[in-house]
Order: C-alpha cells, then sequence, then structure tokens
C-alpha cells in the first residue's frame, strides 16, 4: 500500500524538473517588468538584460566596451562619440538592427512618458546632456554631448538603465504602449507568471561579440548554451536549500552562512565571488558627537576590520578600506593601504576628543543576504571593548534608507550598490549636504577633485586623483568601508559553466547534463 | 434572514470606513516611500522626483486620498506601484491560492478536532484525553512555519513523495496541483487541530457537568445518545465560533506558510507590499481581508440556527 502510495505520488514528479539542457533557478523575488530600465530593480535588470543589449556594456572590471557596436570613436575635444555597429547582429524577430533602431530608441528613451529610469542622467538635469544623435548611415551612429564627460559611456552602460538597450520597435503595441522586449540579447523571453516564475529560451539566431567561450561581464562570448531557464520565486533560503538538495532547483544564490554546510553536499557545488557591492559604516558628521574628527578617527582605528569581515561575512569576505571596488582597474597599492588597526590610538584619540562617554547609536537592518546587522555586532563589541558607548538600532529596510535619505542617523551599518567607475564610486558619498542630506563627505577640496575626476580621460591622472581621494576619505573618516559584497552561488554539479559576478545570473555559456 | 444578513452587510461598512482611512494614514507615517525604496542609493533628486510624480507621492495627502477614496467608490483599488497591475484582480487571484489551502486545512481540522475533543471531554482524565491534550498543546506550540519545514524536509527531501518547491495551480494541472498543496494544508490541518480541539474539549466539559445530561443519563439513554444528541450540539457553539474567527483571520493570508512553500497566496503579497511600501496594494489588501472576516462570520452567525434553534437570526 505504501510503495502503491508513494509510487502515485512520485509518477508526476519524474516529469517535473530537470528536464536536459533545461535549467530550473531560484530568484528571490519577482521581476517588476520586462520593460528595459521601467519599473525596475537588481533582479528585473538581471534578467531583462538576458534579453537585450545595448551600444556598451560592462566587462568583467567594470569598465564600458562595445558591446551592439564594433567600436566607439570619441573626438578629440571629448564630445562626440561615434558608433559603428557590429554586422549579422538581429532583433528576436529576425530584423537586422541598424543605426535607424538606435534613433528610435534614443527618442523613445528621453520622451517623459517611457518612465525610463534614466532620463535625467542625459538630459542635463545630472550635470550631463546628449545635444544630438544621428544616423549618418545604417551601420554608424553619432552622440554629441555639450561638454566632454569621462562617465558617458559608463552612464549608457549601467544596469540600472538597462544598458540604454535597444529593442526591436515591434516590442510596444500598436497604442504605443509596451509589449514585450524584442531585443539582440542570448536568450528571448518565455513565459512570465506574476509572483510564480518567468522563463526564457536561447535565441538561436543570436550574434555573439565573442565565441572564444570566455565570459567577460556583458561583453566577451555570451552564447546560449541551454534551452531554456526557468527563474523560480523561491522567498524562503530554508527553502531554497531543500530545493538545491532534492534537485528542484539547479542553482541559486545561498547565504553566506549555509556555504559551509552546502559544500558538503556531493550533488552541490559553491561558487563564491567578491561583487563591487561596499559594506560601509555610515557616519553623520553632522551630528553633535560624530562631528568630532578625532572621534570618528578613533572609531577608525578601534575596529580590527579583519575580525569584522571575518565575522560579518561569515570568512568569505576580504578587508577592504578603500571606496575602490577590490578587482577594479584603479585598485592600486595606495587602495590596499586603509585603515590601521591600533587601540593604543584608538585610546589616545578618545581622550583627544573629549569623549565623555555619550551614546552612539549605529542603524541596521536583518535583510538575509546583507550582512547590516552582523557587521553591526561586530563593531558595537569593539567600539565597546575601546570604551565607546554604542549601541545599535534595528530598522527595516525601507525605514533605514529613509533616514540614510535624510541624513538622520549618528552610524549606520549601510551596503552602497555597485559602482565601477572611480568617479562615481566617491560621487555615491560625497556632495553638498544641504542639497542632498543623503552625502555623508562634503570635503569642498574633495568635491573639487571629484568633480575633475568625472570628466578627466586620461588613465593616469585619474589614478593619481583617485589616490589622493582615497587617503583623504580615510583621514576624514566621513564613513568607514569594510568589505565587498560576496555572491555565494550554489548550483547542481550536472551544471557547468557558470561564474558568478556582480550578483548577475548570468546563463550565458551555461550548459546543464 | 435576508434582511439579517442585509443590516449585517450594511453595518460593515462604518468598519471598512474606518479601516480604509486609518490604514490609509498609518501606512504613510511609517517612514520610507515606495519611490526612494525603488531606487535605493542611485536615486538622485532628478530621478526621485520624476518617479514620485509618475506615481503620484508628490500629491499632498489629502488629494491623494480623495483620489484612492474617489475611485474606491467605483469599486476601482487602483494600480500596484511594484507590478503595475490593477489591484482587485490581483488580490481575487491570490485570494483563492489561499482560500483553497485554508478552507481545506479548517474543514479536516474541525472535522479531527471536534470529535476528538468531545471524546476527551467524555473520557475526562483518563489516559486517552491526558494523551490528546498533550498533542493538541504540541500542535499549537509548535510555530508553523517550522512544522512545514519539518514537513517538508520529511516528505520532500527524506521520502521524495512531495514536491519541495514551486506551486502549480490546480486549474492548470489538477493533480500536480494537489501535490503542491498537500504540505501546505497538512501543515495548517495540523496546527489548526490543536486550536479547536481544547476549544471542543472545553465547551463540551461545562455542559457535561450540567443538569439535563444528568438527567438524560438518569433516563437510561446510553452514552452514545447523550453526547450526541444533548452535548455535542450544545458545545459545538463555542467551536463554532472559534471556527469562524480562525477562517477569518487565516483567510486574511498565511504569509508564513505561503513564504515557506512559495505559495502565490494573500499573506505573501500583502507582506511583500508592506516591505516594497507598495501602498495601493496594501490598503486594498487590508479591506478585502477586513470585508472578507465581516462576511465570514456573518455566515458563521447565520449558521448557528442549524445546530442550536435557540439562537434566531432575530
Amino acid at each position: 500500500m505504501n510503495r502503491l502510495l508513494a509510487g502515485a505520488c512520485l509518477l508526476p514528479l519524474l516529469a517535473g524538473p530537470a528536464l536536459a539542457q533545461s535549467l530550473t533557478v531560484a530568484v528571490q523575488a519577482d521581476v517588476r517588468s520586462i520593460n528595459p530600465g521601467v519599473n525596475r530593480d537588481d533582479g528585473t535588470d538581471d534578467f531583462v538584460l538576458q534579453m537585450v543589449e545595448g551600444l556598451v556594456g560592462y566587462d568583467e572590471g567594470g569598465t564600458p566596451q562595445p558591446l551592439l557596436a564594433e567600436k566607439v570613436d570619441i573626438s578629440a575635444d571629448g564630445k562626440t562619440y561615434t558608433f559603428t555597429l557590429r554586422q549579422g547582429v538581429k532583433f528576436h524577430n529576425g530584423a537586422q538592427l541598424t543605426s535607424t533602431d538606435v534613433l528610435w530608441n534614443w527618442t523613445r528613451y528621453m520622451d517623459p512618458k517611457t518612465d525610463w529610469r534614466c532620463t535625467s542622467e542625459f538630459d542635463g538635469r545630472s550635470g550631463l546632456k546628449v545635444e544630438s544623435v544621428e544616423a549618418p548611415d545604417a551601420r554608424t551612429v553619432v552622440m554629441k554631448i555639450d561638454k566632454p564627460n569621462a562617465l558617458f559611456l559608463d552612464t549608457l552602460a549601467r544596469t540600472d538603465c538597462a544598458m540604454t538597450a535597444i529593442i526591436h520597435k515591434d516590442s510596444l503595441k500598436a497604442d504605443g504602449s509596451f509589449d514585450k522586449p524584442i531585443g539582440t540579447g542570448p536568450f528571448k523571453l518565455g513565459e512570465w507568471k506574476r509572483g510564480e516564475y518567468f522563463t526564457m529560451s536561447a535565441f538561436e539566431g543570436y550574434a555573439s561579440p565573442k565565441t572564444d567561450g570566455k565570459i567577460d561581464g556583458y561583453v566577451g562570448s555570451k552564447r546560449p548554451l541551454v534551452k531554456d531557464v526557468k527563474f523560480l520565486v523561491v522567498k524562503d533560503p530554508a527553502t531554497i536549500t531543500a530545493g538545491l538538495t532534492s534537485g528542484a532547483i539547479d542553482l541559486s544564490e545561498v547565504l553566506a552562512s549555509d556555504v559551509q554546510e552546502l559544500r558538503k553536499q556531493p550533488k552541490l557545488e559553491v561558487v563564491t565571488a567578491a561583487t563591487a557591492v561596499r559594506q560601509v559604516l555610515l557616519i553623520q558628521t553632522r551630528d553633535a558627537v560624530m562631528g568630532n574628527l578625532k572621534l570618528r578617527q578613533a572609531i577608525a582605528a578601534a575596529l580590527d576590520m579583519d575580525e569584522v569581515v571575518a565575522a560579518a561575512s561569515d570568512n568569505l569576505g576580504q578587508t577592504n578600506t578603500s571606496p575602490i571596488y577590490s578587482r577594479s582597474a584603479y585598485f592600486g597599492p595606495v587602495e590596499k593601504q586603509g585603515l590601521k588597526y591600533d587601540p593604543a590610538r584608538a585610546k589616545k584619540l578618545l581622550a583627544e576628543a573629549g569623549y565623555k562617554g555619550e551614546k552612539i547609536s549605529i542603524l541596521a537592518n536583518k535583510r538575509p543576504r546583507v550582512p547590516s546587522f552582523p557587521a553591526a555586532v561586530v563593531v558595537q563589541a569593539m567600539l565597546q571593548s575601546a570604551g565607546i558607548n554604542a549601541e545599535i538600532e534595528v530598522l527595516d529596510w525601507a525605514t533605514q534608507l529613509d533616514r540614510y535619505n535624510k541624513g538622520n542617523y549618528q552610524m549606520q551599518s549601510f551596503s552602497f550598490s555597485a559602482r565601477f567607475d572611480p568617479a562615481i564610486a566617491f560621487e555615491q558619498f560625497a556632495g553638498n549636504k544641504d542639497k542632498q542630506p543623503r552625502k555623508v563627505w562634503d570635503n569642498p577640496d574633495a568635491l573639487a577633485k571629484i568633480d575633475r575626476l568625472m570628466t578627466l580621460s586620461d588613465r593616469a591622472e585619474r589614478q593619481k586623483l583617485v589616490d589622493e581621494l582615497h587617503k583623504q576619505v580615510i583621514e576624514d573618516v566621513p564613513l568607514i568601508f569594510m568589505f565587498n559584497g560576496v555572491d555565494a552561488i550554489a548550483h547542481s554539479k550536472r551544471v557547468k559553466g557558470f561564474q558568478p559576478w556582480q550578483s548577475k545570473l548570468r546563463m550565458w555559456e551555461v550548459t546543464a547534463n | 434572514m435576508l434582511r439579517f444578513a442585509l443590516t449585517r452587510i450594511v453595518m460593515a461598512i462604518p468598519t471598512l470606513l474606518i479601516v480604509a482611512v486609518s490604514v490609509f494614514v498609518l501606512i504613510r507615517l511609517i517612514p520610507g516611500d515606495p519611490a526612494s525604496l525603488m531606487l535605493g542609493d542611485l536615486a538622485t533628486p532628478a530621478s526621485l522626483a520624476d518617479l514620485r510624480a509618475r506615481l503620484g507621492l508628490d500629491q499632498s495627502l489629502p488629494v491623494q486620498f480623495a483620489i484612492w477614496f474617489g475611485n474606491l467608490l467605483k469599486g476601482d483599488l487602483g494600480i500596484s506601484i511594484s507590478s503595475q497591475q490593477p489591484i482587485l484582480p490581483l488580490i481575487v487571484s491570490r485570494f483563492w491560492v489561499s482560500a483553497q489551502i485554508v478552507l481545506v486545512a479548517v474543514l479536516l481540522a474541525s472535522l479531527v478536532a471536534v470529535p476528538a475533543g468531545l471524546i476527551a471531554a467524555w473520557k475526562q482524565d483518563s489516559g486517552l484525553d491526558i494523551g490528546l491534550v498533550a498533542l493538541a498543546t504540541l500542535l499549537l506550540s509548535i510555530p508553523t512555519f517550522w512544522l512545514g519545514l519539518l514537513l517538508l524536509l520529511f516528505f520532500g527531501l527524506k521520502l521524495g513523495w512531495l514536491p519541495v518547491v514551486g506551486y502549480v495551480s490546480i486549474g492548470d494541472d489538477p493533480w500536480r496541483g494537489l501535490l503542491y498543496l498537500v504540505m501546505p494544508i497538512m501543515t495548517l490541518f495540523l496546527h489548526e487541530i490543536g486550536v479547536l480541539l481544547r476549544m471542543a474539549r472545553a465547551s463540551t466539559l461545562e455542559v457535561l457537568r450540567l443538569d439535563y445530561i444528568t438527567h438524560a443519563r438518569a433516563k437510561g439513554l446510553s452514552e452514545m445518545a447523550v453526547l450526541w444528541r444533548h452535548a455535542f450540539k450544545n458545545a459545538f457553539g463555542p467551536t463554532w465560533t472559534l471556527i469562524g474567527l480562525v477562517l477569518g483571520n487565516l483567510l486574511g493570508g498565511i504569509a508564513v506558510v505561503e513564504t515557506v512553500f512559495t505559495i502565490p497566496g494573500l499573506g505573501r503579497l500583502l507582506v511583500d507590499s508592506i516591505f516594497a511600501r507598495d501602498y495601493p496594494v496594501i490598503q486594498g489588501c487590508m479591506l478585502f481581508i477586513a470585508f472578507t472576516y465581516v462576511l465570514v462570520n456573518l455566515v458563521i452567525d447565520l449558521c448557528y440556527p442549524l445546530f442550536d434553534p435557540r439562537v434566531t437570526a432575530q
């Protein structure tokens, strides 16, 4: 009887998961939309960017490189960008990519009705203005900007801008509303069942930028080697672990705390990689207590960062006290020299600061995949042992973000999203606090240097400025960088070729037995 | 009866109005708004202003309320900020997913717990009674998320009988859909047995101590007749009320169970919306839940005369 019952239950399951060349990937949340750069979040960008591509995209190190473009020529005055399109690129509907498509997309993106997330990045409101876009022939697009800007290509390639994706005009319905993305990416949209799953299938007519099998950010070899991929929305980490163990899930991001246990499972493989996300301790320098430079320096000296990082990242992270991402080309010998743990100096600085035990509150949140709370706990313990009266206030993420935006805090254990170019990495936290209370560093000399970094193209000159800014931020302590984020991905051993990168679940060049 | 039902529904309108106003105000008192959450630390003043304008968050609260309430009177709960879907169909579709789990679980739990409570009371202080009470206390004490995970580990991973992750609608594939619902139903079923058994036992014990039961026994009626014909009907009232409360409560969403078993139900929709500060969905869900609660308890009240003729609609 028992066997009969078991057999009856098993029958339908045999036809369920694990069809050859099909993958089931667990994701934490449903996508918000399938309209590139409109109503988006990181997970939405990740899915959409498997189906669409832009003229340029990030390479593995975060530098924008030609993608739909074969090459990009920049005029001597730094204001004219000429994109030559790759030949043989097709949309999912079989239509050939031409410069007319790029023009149509640009017009659509700059139309406020599109609600593109990045319109304000290109219309002059954020300092960069595209004055004209022309298509002199079918393979050439010329974009002119108002003044030289070292970040123009970077902004075009940004994932939150959906890489300024070029989609076919049939992506829209007859009434002009968005229908579905008909892009040039390695995968085509399959089915989207809201709240449950979304799928994509291989685009057989895909023209990969390279075909050597080497993955390089969004630009290297991008061949779709699996037939289809199903992204299943699974919120509970314990359920994900059960799904990976049972084989119902082929691949998923997992909690850092689960990595050791999952590595013991014979059918699974766990891969980890540092991301450009930066875990930081923000400090409100306008606070009556935290405005004291000596106190901030004492706090920095009181933290044994290697211990903080080991505890907060379950031994997966590496200390990086620079604003520059550890795999960036700008992360040089100067950036490796960061904060130093020195309890004696901390004690001396505390005495010089005249600190009298005033309470210091550290805000943190308990999102499962963000080390905000564990980092805050270790920091609090170290500060207390140095004689600093630190407390933790746990908030939900939306409330913490609100306090961040309003500058209403003393300290926060916070995560800065990925920023590749050093100019944007610094701009992310530096600026005028009167205009933008979320900014934490308002040193006028530093702001002038960052402005210069925004326009400067010369690599050596830029590195020099980055080095100076790095030293300055260590000295001023408006915030303390701790470590870069860590991607922890578990996958079935039948999955080959997957490489974690910037929390993106890139499915190209991935095979399944 | 019809008049009673209509009166009750009309009486619910002020309740729903209070819910509407208080949810609208309270959710906006919580720090954080959907625009800044959507943009995160990437927000610039310009992009934030754009998004706030698009979402209508740049208007004053009274104007926002007037627009929302005006649409509500026309039966339009608005559009979700997160998914850009119309809210009413979204809530209804999610509600049916939750409802099929809740209704089956509560029905099964009632069918088991009520007779078990009756027997436990009848055999008070016996080994059976102590065993049943201990079991009920145990089931009641286990948090549903943990119970769910235990079932998942045992039936999903160890035995491999049931799927551990995902969801298939019964409408799409009845057999597979049923398999995906077994563990969530079992989790709720086991938990609610604990709640209902204790109530059924307690109310039966009270009735069994009354004089008319002694009288019935003195007349020489069989214990079965005493229990079924005399004790059960009078003792069932409080349990029936509790079933109504449990149903109303659970139909408002079983977020924890839905999260563990990846069920796209109403509870998960509400929790996700709160974290995303998706104001229109939160408001719509809360109104819907309040209305469901009122409706379920109305049905419960209307059913009283079926087993207790002393209770009438009047």
